[in-house]
């Protein structure tokens, strides 16, 4: 499925069942179960909502319990006074969890997600069956230069506003096959749904967020279940050699290139990056 | 821009059907709100390019592709 599939598919409306759950005094998340098998469960970066994952999961719900939801502070979740910190927002994962009854779960993280991601299966290690870091945030030796990146980014939305923050990340996120795939028509279709995605508060909220918490790569070491990194060989924040180097430093890493995509590899290929992560469920099943 | 909004409302018929929500549809209502998809947006400006013959520029501003009448705004402003 080409970015051009995904684009014609995508389909950004809220249900209208409404589902939310409670974890915590006065919040409430907006979840989509769907699916039944291994559970998987997304973590989204601030840029995304749950129904961005329907299109990128479709195929993975065939034989797995996929589980996507708002972040508490965006979309349809509770926006609480004071925005979450790394923890709150790890402790709300987790309170998801034992609301829906999962008592162990597969984390898909995209970019500063993997921040995210990375905090649960450290805090909560009897929760993550195994993390799939895709265009993480993490690097292998440091944070230095997505901090460099998501400060940049601040300053543009602060700035400029939304718009022009499209503007500024769209080439660095998205891989030029996909660029030139898409055109134009694609670069404004995409615009439009980034800016009804989210609203500038809500962004900053998240981007100031991203320039804080732990970024030692030292701490990857600790994560005892399998980590899986995804990039795509155009990825322009993480080289090839960056993967390899990362997933080296967890116990049980693996890494996948995926060619022609860039930072937000399940964009470019979205039934590639579901067979993958398909087969590192199964391998990690198969080994638990 | 009347005969531009006309066209732009055709090309949606094209694209959604004769009974759509397009026929109740007012020029100035935003696009998203009146359920047209930002698949179904991407499809309606490559249309819109054939349809005017020009083509679109990365930097357009995002209100000039809120509604009918905007995109007619937009198609009048172009150089003859």
């Amino acid at each position: 499925m080409s970015a051009s599939d995904v684009l014609e598919r995508l389909d950004l409306k809220y249900r209208e069942d409404t589902l939310k759950v409670r974890v915590r005094d006065g919040v409430e998340l907006y979840y989509e179960s769907t699916g039944d098998g291994p559970v998987v469960t997304t973590l989204n970066n601030f840029f995304m909502t749950t129904p961005t994952w329907r299109v990128l999961t479709d195929d993975l719900a065939n034989d797995h319990r996929v589980i996507s939801y708002d972040l508490a502070g965006h979309g349809q979740s509770t926006h609480p006074e004071t925005y979450p910190s790394w923890a709150q927002h790890a402790a709300d994962a987790i309170a998801l969890l034992d609301a829906l009854q999962v008592e162990k779960t597969y984390l898909v993280s995209t970019s500063i997600s993997t921040v995210l991601a990375r905090d649960i299966a450290l805090t909560y290690p009897d929760r993550v069956a195994g993390i799939v870091l895709a265009g993480p945030a993490l690097g292998p030796k440091g944070m230095r230069r997505h901090r460099q990146i998501q400060r940049a980014w601040l300053l543009t939305l602060e700035n400029h506003g939304m718009a022009a923050l499209y503007n500024h990340l769209y080439p660095e996120v998205f891989g030029a096959d996909m660029n030139e795939e898409l055109g134009t028509p694609g670069f404004l279709g995409l615009r439009e749904s980034f800016l009804a995605l989210s609203t500038k508060e809500d962004l900053a909220n998240g981007l100031n967020l991203a320039l804080t918490g732990e970024t030692s790569p030292e701490l990857l070491k600790q994560i005892q279940c399998p980590a899986l990194v995804v990039i795509g060989d155009d990825d322009i924040l993480l080289s090839n050699t960056g993967a390899r180097e990362l997933a080296e430093h967890f116990p049980k890493g693996g890494y996948e290139i995926m060619p022609g995509a860039g930072h937000l590899p399940f964009l470019d290929d979205a039934m590639g990056f579901q067979a993958i992560v398909r087969k590192f469920v199964a391998e990690a099943e198969a080994g638990a | 821009m009347v005969e531009a909004r006309a066209r732009i409302r055709a090309l949606l018929l094209d694209m959604f059907g004769p009974d759509s929500f397009v026929t109740e549809l007012a020029d100035t209502v935003s696009l998203r709100e009146g359920g047209v998809s930002s698949a179904a947006l991407v499809s309606l400006l490559v249309a819109m390019e054939d349809e005017f013959g020009f083509e679109w520029q990365d930097d357009v501003a995002p209100e000039a592709l809120r509604s009918i009448s905007s995109l007619a705004g937009h198609v009048a402003s172009l150089p003859a």
